[in-house]
């Protein structure tokens, strides 16, 4: 963990942030509102923690944000430094108006060292790979790959995602005109795989992608997201695209399958400790699948220029729908779509009669999270004014199986509607969204990349990037100014993800027209330095056979009396995607139980595991791994 | 001798901290604001909560002087009986190291079970004077706190009964510890780059001051596995308290009995940074405890006089104690309970190295350097060959399976802890042995022949051995024991 002490570039100027969020506390909006909230909340006494001023430590208190009287947020508030140049990444997402949207980042590890590359749509200019050469919980440096196979033009985003079950992870990559995936090798080599996976990348502009595996399936089913399209009559006004599912050919019985979603009914949480067995199958039987053929595929009709689209299990059922979030600037009597995957069959949308509710929206990034772990997911829908963070209606869901969804982005105080600091108060427009645990005080919170599509009049320039952290009430409160990433920037697609194996989750943000930015965790901040956050795990997980990186699994991690969730999953965000350690905060829990619902439904054993470090977890074996990075490099 | 019993608070207690909590409805108090302006307390002040001495900043390395003060703070905190004044009583807390509200508040806040269950550090440790061990009238019950935290029985499944331990040498256990959890981190480390290096797994033996863990496999990927590490934790911090050997340090271990033995909560752990309640336990006193006074706690508990061997002056005794010394290393005793482990430094820095989030760390405050080199008893140490001091403690700092099918009455628990299972332990330290009854870690063995019989498991083999020896040799040994005693100050 980071405990360097490194001075943030924002704590010499923490009363001008105080004087900015002062000024938004005034304010009539709503984010005032939700700051007075949050003050009844919290309570009385959540001062400068200065202590008595005597005893050992007493000159520091262990109260948030000392510096600030003004923050009622009490909780951790990291401190980020942007360091893109100086980790030696320059690089931008440009180009005319296809390339308003997209501008993704996918995060995965191609080299073995478990440490994520970059790679960074580029729009009409190329896009690139950086390989990640940062220290052990130290200053982050990144190189530009020499292969240059991924530095094609047109690119809008990226999925890293293993689709040949090899160990290697592949990357579909999203353009304008035809998608690409190319099959990963040994140390960030990448080769075209279209022609001999069968695929076709079609001559669409295609914005969103989202996998899964799909029961009976070696291989994943992919979704692609189209938005509008060129050729048609009076585009681009009321000529979106249909979106694609591309199924993979033939299947084999679901015992040979262990990786794939299981579409039995496995939302019984059941507690059988019982693995499956069948891996040791699925590994006899590699020879006969060696490559997937997805020479089939199938229109999403109709389309409503997807900006994402995300395989959610929405309703615990161990099979994965498909919720697309739509773009209302350019479609005609659209709305946001979930489509209902049956087992091999066409899928089908779900409509009124479903409880599916009309919700319009200028939709652009879905991050899903489960924020009470109850099995049924939240999502957080960014768009242009409101971000919608909806909460299924759990009478329908279990009663009759509808997907009906209410609101609670105002009561939450997560609509990062407008700008939070800055003169600018005209809506906001939202892009990646993301839930992670940015203090590791196991409470999750909501980073939103922020940015005018482009001289939009009606809507803020001066957009900053959202950092809304979750607090013990479940109400958010917007940090984004104080923890330093409150740039003048027109951020589009991101990740949240701990570059340099500390812990602590940095930020990566594609901006348009400017270099990237890269925001370095360097600590939670603490009068004019910075110290350890709360405690943390890392989990990787691994199975062989079918989806070896088990895309569908679910965690379950249990601190004392409280129960985090997280799942793996493919898809959602802007076009970006990440693959690799799953990262959850245990705040000042220092062990947690962990168990795992493999993508067929099975549940492991527990895991006992200790806080502050990376664990494989391995199908089939009881114990965990523990993983530490290379001290020496 | 101070002795308080619990039994004492009763009724009154609870109707007067109900009736502070209406006078309090109007808002809340902080202890801490109590404290600092001690001449607001009158001489019958019914505060317990003593005032740290001002003037100084007691950070850094402290001189004699300063850590005098400091210690004597601290032995005031140890032995305050905390009122409702100081905020003592959690009614919306539970006793659980994390911290976890009730859905409702007790009926009666104190409760020899669950807790509350004294009203000063000293009610229990206090055999044979403050900072000892616990007559068996002290036991505590240990539960995790998170489900079922009210239980008002003594049935084993909702809670593991335990004597209290004594904290003299304390201090030095937890440097043993430290220096102990270094070796074996630098020697996973050492495995990692081998393997790395030569790109084949490496099998690295786990052992510190000749104490062996097990081993531990490191692979080129920089992956480790540790299912044959024994007797430590799987992150490799030996942690030295309690019975069971599940504490990091003496301030985890304070800030947790503060809570659930006072309901005195530490603003380290409980304050809003974690919980975002300025007073978590609901009973209308914020920062209860502050950091430098869970800093003077640890100071006074790691600067308590180590037990020393007391020398008969009845010849007969010393001659069987020496007879005794040499059996018990003979039957293998002291392959657990060594009788020395070199230590090399006798700075105590405050924050320790290995406490996690809730826990004050490292860099959460200016360190604090305690030298116990400047206590008196500190002179008492011997040295070894590379000039280590030889720390008498006739422990191991290890865990062991300590029962088995044929002797099992030590592990008679129900209930495993803190991922520790029901039959494993830590090796108890035998320095003080003589004056600390009763024994085992319930504290039902009223002699140590018995709690000697109860051995088995790992350390079955030396159990038999005691069993086969005459009635001569064994009375011999005991007679050993009987000079691991405890000094007065």
């Amino acid at each position: 963990m980071n405990a360097s002490g490194t001075m943030r570039s924002c704590s010499s100027a923490i009363g001008k942030c105080g004087a900015a969020l002062l000024l938004i506390l005034l304010s009539a909006g709503a984010v005032a509102n939700a700051s007075s909230r949050s003050t009844s909340s919290t309570g009385t006494g959540t001062g400068t923690g200065t202590g008595t001023g005597t005893g050992t430590g007493t000159g520091t208190g262990t109260e948030s944000d000392a510096n600030n009287p003004d923050n009622q947020y009490s909780g951790d508030i990291p401190a980020y430094l942007e360091q893109a140049a100086q980790a030696g990444i320059e690089h931008r997402y440009a180009g005319p108006w296809e390339y308003f949207v997209g501008g993704g980042v996918s995060s995965f590890d191609c080299n073995g060292d478990r440490l994520p590359e970059l790679y960074f749509a580029g729009g009409n200019e190329p896009a690139a790979l950086f390989i990640n050469n940062s220290k052990l919980a130290g200053e982050l440096a990144f190189s530009a790959s020499k292969a240059e196979t991924l530095n094609i033009k047109g690119v809008l985003g990226s999925y890293p995602i293993d689709i040949n079950n090899d160990g290697f992870l592949d990357l579909v990559v999203l353009r304008v005109g035809s998608n690409q995936i190319f099959q990963g090798g040994e140390d960030c080599s990448f080769k075209p795989a279209n022609a001999s996976w069968g695929f076709d990348g079609g001559n669409a502009w295609t914005t969103a992608f989202s996998a899964t595996f799909e029961a009976g399936h070696h291989f994943p089913t992919l979704a692609f997201g189209n938005y509008v399209d060129r050729t048609a009559p009076g585009s681009p006004w009321g000529t979106c695209h249909d979106n694609e599912l591309h199924r993979p050919s033939g299947s084999i019985s679901a015992s040979k399958t262990p990786g794939s979603n299981s579409n039995s009914n496995s939302n019984s949480n059941s507690n059988s400790n019982s693995n499956s067995n069948s891996n040791s199958n699925s590994n006899s039987n590699k020879d006969d699948i060696q490559h997937p053929d997805y020479s089939n595929k199938q229109n999403l009709s109709p389309g409503y220029c997807a900006l994402s689209m995300l395989f959610t299990d929405w309703n615990k059922s161990g099979t994965d729908a498909l919720r697309i979030t739509n773009d209302r600037h350019y479609y005609r009597d659209g709305e946001e779509q979930l489509w209902r995957l049956n087992s091999g069959s066409y899928p089908r949308l779900y409509g009124r009669a479903d409880g599916w509710d009309s919700l319009v929206i200028w939709g652009m990034g879905i991050a899903e999270t489960d924020l009470n772990a109850d099995g049924y997911p939240e999502y957080a829908l960014t768009s242009m004014g409101d971000t919608k963070l909806q909460v299924l209606d759990l009478q329908q869901a279990i009663d009759e199986n509808r997907p009906a969804y209410e609101d609670m982005a105002w009561s939450r105080q997560a609509t990062a509607h407008r700008p939070y600091t800055g003169d600018d108060i005209k809506p906001s427009t939202g892009w990646h969204a993301q839930f992670e645990d940015v203090n590791n005080d196991a409470r999750l919170d909501l980073f939103i990349a922020k940015g005018n599509v482009e001289n939009m009049q009606d809507f803020a320039s001066f957009d900053p990037d959202n950092l809304l952290m979750g607090g013990a009430d479940g109400v958010f409160s917007e940090q984004g100014d104080i923890a330093g990433i409150a740039l003048d920037t027109r951020g589009r697609g991101a990740n949240v993800i701990d570059l340099n194996a500390d812990g602590l989750l940095d930020i990566v943000v594609v901006n348009r027209d400017t270099n990237v930015s890269v925001f370095r965790h360097t600590g939670m901040q603490h009068q004019d330095t910075t110290r350890a956050g709360g405690n943390w795990l890392k989990l990787e997980l691994q199975q062989a056979g079918a989806n070896r990186h088990a895309v569908g699994a679910r965690l379950s991690i249990k601190t004392g009396n409280v129960v985090q969730s997280r799942r793996v999953q493919v898809g959602g965000g802007h076009s970006s995607g990440m693959a690799g350690f799953i990262h959850v905060g245990l705040g000042v829990a220092e062990r947690a139980t962990v168990r795992v619902q493999w993508p067929d439904g099975q549940w492991s054993a527990p895991y006992k595991l200790f806080a502050n470090r990376h664990v494989i977890l391995k199908r089939d074996q009881d114990h965990a791994l523990q993983w530490f990075a290379d001290e020496t490099r | 001798m101070k002795t308080t019993r619990v039994h004492q608070t009763g009724n009154l207690l609870v109707a007067v901290q109900a009736a502070l909590l209406l006078a309090l409805s109007h808002g809340v108090s902080s202890a801490a604001d109590s404290v600092s302006w001690p001449e607001q307390r009158s001489p019958w002040s019914e505060h317990a909560l003593p005032t740290l001495p001002g003037g100084d900043s007691y950070t850094g390395r402290l001189d004699a002087e300063s850590l005098q003060r400091f210690l004597e703070h601290g032995e005031q905190l140890f032995d305050a009986r905390f009122t409702v004044l100081d905020g003592a009583g959690r009614p919306m807390a539970t006793q659980a190291i994390i911290p976890t509200k009730r859905k409702r508040a007790p009926r009666s806040e104190f409760s020899r079970t669950a807790g509350l269950d004294a009203n000063a550090c000293s009610s229990c440790h206090n055999v044979p004077f403050i900072g000892g061990a616990g007559d068996f009238s002290a036991n505590v019950f240990v539960s995790e706190g998170f489900v079922h935290s009210d239980f008002d029985t003594t049935d084993p499944q909702f809670s593991n009964e335990r004597n209290t331990n004594h904290l003299f040498g304390a201090g030095l256990i937890e440097l043993l510890a430290r220096e102990m959890s270094r070796d074996l981190v630098q020697l996973r480390s050492t495995a990692l780059k081998l393997a790395k290096k030569t790109g084949a797994p490496v099998k690295q033996s786990l052992h510190s001051k000749q104490v062996n863990f097990g081993s531990l496999l490191a692979m080129p990927d920089g992956t480790i596995d540790t299912r044959k590490v024994q007797g430590v934790d799987q992150d490799l911090v030996v942690r030295p308290f309690s019975h069971k050997g599940v504490m990091t340090s003496l301030r985890q271990f304070t800030v947790n009995a503060l809570n659930h033995h006072h309901g005195m909560q530490a603003t380290e752990r409980f304050g809003p940074r974690w919980t975002g309640d300025a007073d978590f336990d609901g009973d209308g006193y914020t920062r209860e405890i502050s950091d430098s006074d869970v800093s003077a706690l640890v100071a006074w508990q790691a600067a308590l006089a180590p037990p020393t061997r007391f020398q008969p002056t009845d010849t007969r005794w010393t001659q069987a104690a020496t007879t005794g010394e040499a059996l018990f290393a003979q039957i293998g005793c002291d392959s657990c309970h060594r009788p020395y482990l070199p230590l090399e430094s006798l700075d105590f820095h405050d924050p320790g190295p290995l406490d996690a989030a809730g826990t004050l760390r490292e860099n959460e405050a200016d360190s604090t350097i305690y030298a116990l080199s400047l206590l008196p008893w500190a002179q008492l140490l011997t040295r070894n060959a590379e000039g280590h001091y030889r720390i008498p403690l006739f422990g191991d700092l290890k865990r062991h399976v300590i029962s088995d099918q044929q002797v099992a009455s030590l592990g008679n628990e129900l209930l495993s802890q803190r991922f520790v299972e029901r039959n494993v332990f830590m090796t108890t330290e035998l320095w003080g042995v003589a004056a600390t009854a009763p024994y085992g870690h319930r504290g039902d063995m009223t002699t140590l022949s018995q709690v000697i019989d109860a051995h088995g498991g790992q350390a079955r083999n030396s159990r038999d051995a005691w069993d086969a020896l005459d009635n001569e040799q064994r009375s011999s040994i005991i007679a050993f024991l009987k000079t691991l005693d405890i000094s007065p100050p």
